[in-house]
């Protein structure tokens, strides 16, 4: 139980996929203009990454080396596929808003990359364990990202129709924000303020570096 | 003339006022994982011209030919695709490495990378199926046109791309306090470069 809570644990800090491996990055910085897109986007990726852990853990023995890429693609994409179809269906504000960033999380290589770094290799325990830690640590950035632009960008928080949150009258929100610049900003200082959390929590200097883990998976 | 001129406007409007990376951020893991050096960039730049403009190729017949007519494009559309492209990713990087070895070692190691690169996926999934488009267009491409506008996003890929790695090799050096030192300090970096983009929104009212 200890090692489930570990590796739970590492998804959220210090293998956040976002701050410290960079995976995953496209969707996160485009639909984080407004928090109950955010939301719904960490909710898809939750669902996706869970389910495909799950079953790519579990077909482990059965799929051999040469095909598994596109083995998980084909479990992965059937997911995305039932996101896709269940959020059209059912919320389609948040499906227009969300657009391609929905088909997108296919070919997310946090997910794949996941995959094929940790579920092919583990049991399914500790699959699960991964991709919900994993989700819930992309969840937290990508919200966090979107609360600060949302709010600050536009002055006030609009949840499913309901005013959450606003700032008093005289503040005058800086639209650039809510623009494409905004986005790496303000995730820039995020990935300043979790590389000094976590150098500070571990003890050791995390270094975070851009890479996408699936380069060698696919040759 | 007129035709001409719609031709125009769509590549500016893939190339620079959607500008992929910078404005709509789609594939930004090789903006961040690859921009270290620039001769690096310079062969994905020239990688993802050419895949992308095959993408679009094949998923456009694949579309117009099996998937509209049978009816199941909607929900076959994600699978259907990203396997056209992981194959045909496949099939080039071993004709090239029969038919042009030099051309493979320039471009050969990023050529898997790019399977799993959102941006060919989006920009395929965009010109061919209708209703995705952006740039108000509510009817399919025509496969003049879907062509035109990839080769536009992929140069506006590459354009993107080796500007931002011009800029952080010399961030390399330049003195950046402790905490912003790496990828931070890249973000800020490309949202600086962002702004650029910002004045073109708008132009042509695309």
């Amino acid at each position: 139980m200890r090692e489930w809570i570990e590796v739970f644990k590492r998804g959220i800090s210090i293998d956040n996929p976002l701050t410290v491996l960079m995976i995953g990055l496209c969707a996160t910085l485009a639909v984080s203009t407004k928090l109950e897109g955010a939301l719904f986007m960490g909710l898809a990726v939750i669902f996706v990454l869970g389910m495909s852990s799950i079953i790519v853990s579990s077909i482990r023995s059965l799929v051999p080396e040469q095909v598994r890429i596109p083995v998980f693609i084909v479990i992965i994409a059937s997911f995305v596929t039932v996101v896709d179809l269940t959020m059209k269906a059912f919320l389609p504000d948040i499906y227009t808003f969300l657009g391609v960033w929905i088909p997108l999380i296919v070919v997310n290589c946090m997910i794949l990359g996941r995959a094929e770094a940790f579920s092919y290799h583990q049991p399914v325990r500790l699959a699960i364990a991964d991709g919900l830690g994993m989700g819930l640590g992309f969840s937290i950035v990508i919200v966090l990202l979107a609360a600060i632009r949302e709010l600050f960008g536009s002055g006030e928080i609009v949840f499913l129709g309901a005013r959450l949150i606003a700032l008093p009258g005289w503040y005058r929100p800086p639209g650039v924000l809510l623009l494409f610049p905004g986005a790496f900003l303000v995730f820039g200082f995020i990935v300043a303020l979790a590389k000094w959390y976590n150098t500070r929590t571990s003890g050791r200097v995390v270094q975070t570096d851009a890479h996408c883990t699936i380069e060698e998976g696919v040759r | 003339m007129e035709i001409l001129q719609h031709f125009a406007l769509l590549l500016v409007g893939g190339a620079l006022v959607n500008n992929i990376l910078l404005t709509r951020f789609i594939g930004l893991c090789p903006f961040f994982g690859v921009s270290n050096s620039l001769d690096t960039s310079l062969g994905m730049a020239g990688a993802v011209v050419f895949v992308m403009t095959l993408a679009t190729t094949a998923t456009w017949v694949f579309w117009n030919v099996l998937l509209a007519p049978l009816g199941v494009g909607d929900f076959l559309y994600i699978p259907a695709f990203i396997l056209v492209i992981a194959a045909l990713v496949q099939f080039v990087e071993m004709y090239l490495r029969k038919a042009s070895p030099s051309l493979y070692r320039s471009l050969g190691i990023f050529l898997p990378l790019i399977t799993t690169n959102c941006a060919v996926l989006a920009t395929a999934t965009e010109s061919v199926r209708p209703g995705f488009f952006k740039m108000g267009v509510e009817y399919g491409f025509t496969f003049g046109e879907a062509l035109v506008y990839t080769v536009g996003v992929s140069l506006g890929f590459g354009i993107a791309l080796l500007t931002f790695a011009a800029l952080r090799e010399r961030l390399e050096v330049a003195p950046v306090p402790d905490v912003m030192r790496g990828t931070p300090m890249a973000f800020i970096t490309a949202g600086l470069l962002s702004f650029g983009y910002v004045g073109l929104a708008g132009l042509f009212g695309l």
